[in-house]
């Protein structure tokens, strides 16, 4: 009876999550897959029936591999980066200096932030003629001028960071890797906690200075919080979208695209909404693949 | 499906006979055009106790998406705004309201319309919707730059280049750099959009992004390579325009760093309210070998399920809206009523009419159902044109490439 009670409890429980979570997310999932093998036009009153035709186009479409080989730059450029910042950040942070509070806040506020608020900040950092960044840059004219001849002037540098298709990505990248640094940050705390004070005591006992302490016996340790962190950053990073539509709406000549803004141009703008919805289900698929093949590269061995 | 049965939900609503009739009118004026347009809409409710109009602005970078999922899911305006670009699309989908017994009945006369215009809003030989405007872009120039560099007629007025020779030699002379960096800071021209500045030189060598039946990218040809060839020379050859890449050139012409660009009449407003600034505006130059240039039109269109009650009211008003296009003008704006065009009236407004001499020779974006498909592949061939992102033949080749790819899927 008592058992039974519970399981009504719980069930009670999951319940409001459970609707939600099939009204909003399963359901549309379903969905999108049965609009992806339609042709179909938002105002289209007949979508036509059209089979795996959209994903064959997909196959043969030359933008659509320049965004699926941008969205992967991208994804080299911030998930590796960014988890070394989170964890240079949150090795700091467990040497209590001082203020250590106030640092853990600064570093985790960009996080709280919506994309739109990072873009227009940063968009300012990086303008041309008035830019923060090119302002700094300027500052340094001798040294500037060694390393772009031509672009740097006493009072400012002109570095085009967001119209040069050789500087858009990684300077969205940047100001990715700053945006998401907190969080990871947060995770890697909590790992470096888990990690038994007892080992790291033996191990400077055994006269291992802290180098050798943190390669032998925490980074060993925080393999799980790694696997973790990583594959959340990849599958994150995999979905670009905010930052390109807010800088540079996928130019300067698709230098930016990425996989989900391409399908955003398709299914809003181009109302091709079985073709947009086809690019998701395979940024999908390749997305899954990626992951399983991480936890087998990554994952601790038992 | 849902959306079938969306659609027509308001039919239901026709009982209410006492008070006046809502009509519910959507724009992207989100400009000093949408005060233009709310004094207008006052003034039509003020005449019409039996109508009221309500204006709602959405701006241009989201209003098609809304407008889309209204007309398609319900909750579409009774009137709304099209860009002419746009048309066919809805046209084609069949998501806007035939007008032809409208028109017959009398109201709007077909011959005092500017018939490139009128005729943009006919759909396979029937009329969906009426133009309220046509706005092609101009030269604007900064007068005292000319003047300063002597660039004037016999009576010592500022003289705007009419021919390709005259441009570049006007545009050398205004081409300084005045604090000795070694870079110029003051340019004789610059591009500010790039789409309607190609677009104009495409038609001045007898070409477009389409070619003449609208079937095949024609954006690869001799004459397209030739014109954007011209474009990217003005950057690289003869120096006299700044690289596209990282310039706000529009603010460039306001402050005076830049001394001639071509640009919509709609932009009007945004120079008259620059303080210092003494400017006029000319029709575009001849780069090629004949007159042509980019132009767009609003277009005022009904959606297809509408109560008969409201269609009448909303006809009234794009009747009214038509009539009064005079003082749409005064915003920046030419329009399209021969009869407003010949008045005196019109003709006071110095940039308006001197732009509305090019109504002869405009060209409109090729009016194809896929074209909001295709666009993005030529702004992006622009673009890597003037900023040297890739070999111009390389850029325009793949542009014509992609642009047949989803003309061919029609």
């Amino acid at each position: 009876m008592k058992k039974r009670n519970s399981n009504l409890t719980a069930a009670m429980f999951l319940l409001p999550y459970g609707i939600l979570f099939t009204v909003f997310v399963l359901i549309p999932v379903f969905y999108g897959f049965f609009v992806s093998l339609h042709k179909w036009h938002i105002l289209s009153t007949a979508p036509q029936f059209v089979g795996l035709t959209n994903y064959r186009d997909i196959l043969s479409d030359d933008l659509f591999r320049v965004a699926f080989l941008r969205t992967a730059y991208f994804v080299v450029m911030t998930a590796p980066l960014g988890n070394m910042l989170s964890l240079l950040l949150a090795v700091g942070l467990m040497q209590d200096f001082k203020g250590t509070p106030v640092y853990k806040v600064a570093f985790y506020m960009p996080v709280v932030m919506t994309v739109s608020v990072v873009a227009v900040m940063w968009r300012w950092l990086y303008s041309t003629e008035f830019g923060m960044l090119n302002y700094y840059l300027g500052c340094f004219a001798h040294f500037g001028h060694a390393v772009v001849p031509g672009l740097v002037s006493a009072q400012s540098a002109h570095i085009p960071w967001l119209s040069n298709p050789g500087t858009a990505m990684p300077a969205i990248a940047l100001m990715s890797i700053w945006w998401g640094a907190g969080g990871n940050m947060l995770i890697y705390l909590a790992g470096l906690k888990a990690v038994p004070r007892e080992l790291l005591e033996a191990a400077e006992v055994d006269g291992a200075g802290p180098l050798q302490r943190f390669w032998a016996v925490t980074w060993p340790m925080l393999r799980p919080t790694t696997l973790f962190c990583m594959v959340m950053s990849v599958i994150s990073a995999s979905q670009v979208f905010g930052q390109t539509y807010m800088l540079t709406g996928g130019g300067p000549y698709y230098s930016t695209l990425t996989v989900v803004l391409y399908m955003y141009q398709q299914g809003f703008g181009l109302y091709q909404l079985g073709y947009a919805s086809a690019v998701a289900y395979v940024l999908f698929v390749a997305v899954f693949m990626f992951t399983l093949l991480q936890f087998k590269l990554l994952a601790v061995k038992r | 499906m849902a959306f079938v049965v969306c659609g027509c939900g308001r039919n239901g609503e026709s009982t209410r006979a006492a008070g006046p009739v809502d009509v519910v009118f959507w724009n992207g004026f989100t400009g000093p055009d949408g005060t233009t347009m709310e004094r207008i809409v006052r003034s039509f409710n003020h005449d019409h106790p039996n109508i009221r109009v309500k204006m709602q602005i959405i701006p241009w970078a989201t209003y098609y998406d809304k407008l889309t999922l209204g007309l398609a899911y319900g909750g579409a305006p009774d009137v709304f705004i099209l860009h002419v670009n746009r048309f066919p699309e809805y046209a084609y989908y069949n998501s806007l309201n035939c007008t032809d017994d409208l028109v017959a009945k009398g109201g709007l006369d077909a011959n005092d319309f500017v018939q490139v215009a009128w005729k943009a809003g006919l759909w396979h030989g029937k009329r969906y919707a009426v133009p309220l405007d046509c706005h092609p872009i101009g030269l604007y120039y900064n007068v005292d730059l000319f003047k300063k560099a002597g660039i004037v007629d016999q009576n010592g007025n500022a003289l705007p280049p009419v021919n390709l020779a005259e441009f570049l030699q006007d545009a050398k002379k205004l081409t300084k750099d005045t604090n000795g960096d070694g870079r110029p800071d003051q340019w004789g021209f610059a591009f500010t959009w790039l789409r309607t500045n190609s677009y104009t030189f495409l038609g001045q060598f007898g070409t477009g992004l389409l070619d003449k039946d609208f079937r095949r990218a024609d954006i690869n040809s001799s004459q397209a390579k030739k014109a954007m060839g011209l474009m990217a020379d003005l950057v690289t050859k003869y120096k006299v325009c700044p690289s596209p890449e990282g310039q706000d050139a529009w603010m460039g012409f306001q402050t005076g760093k830049v001394a001639m660009a071509m640009e919509g009449v709609y932009m009007l407003a945004s120079l008259e309210d620059q303080k210092g600034l003494n400017f006029a505006g000319a029709v575009c130059p001849m780069f090629g070998k004949k007159h042509a240039v980019w132009a767009g039109s609003h277009l005022m269109v009904m959606p297809r399920s509408i109560t008969s009650e409201k269609r009448k009211a909303a006809w009234e008003f794009i009747t009214y809206l038509s009539d009064h296009s005079i003082e749409w003008a005064k915003g920046g704006q030419v329009p399209v009523r021969k009869s407003i065009l010949d008045s005196a009236e019109f003709k006071k407004l110095p940039v308006q009419y001197q732009f509305s001499k090019e109504l002869p020779y405009v060209v409109y974006e090729p009016p194809v159902v896929p074209y909001n498909q295709i666009v993005p592949f030529a702004d992006a061939a622009f673009e890597a044109v003037l900023m040297h992102v890739k070999p111009a033949n390389d850029a325009l080749d793949e542009c014509a490439r992609r642009v047949d790819k989803v003309m061919n899927r029609q």
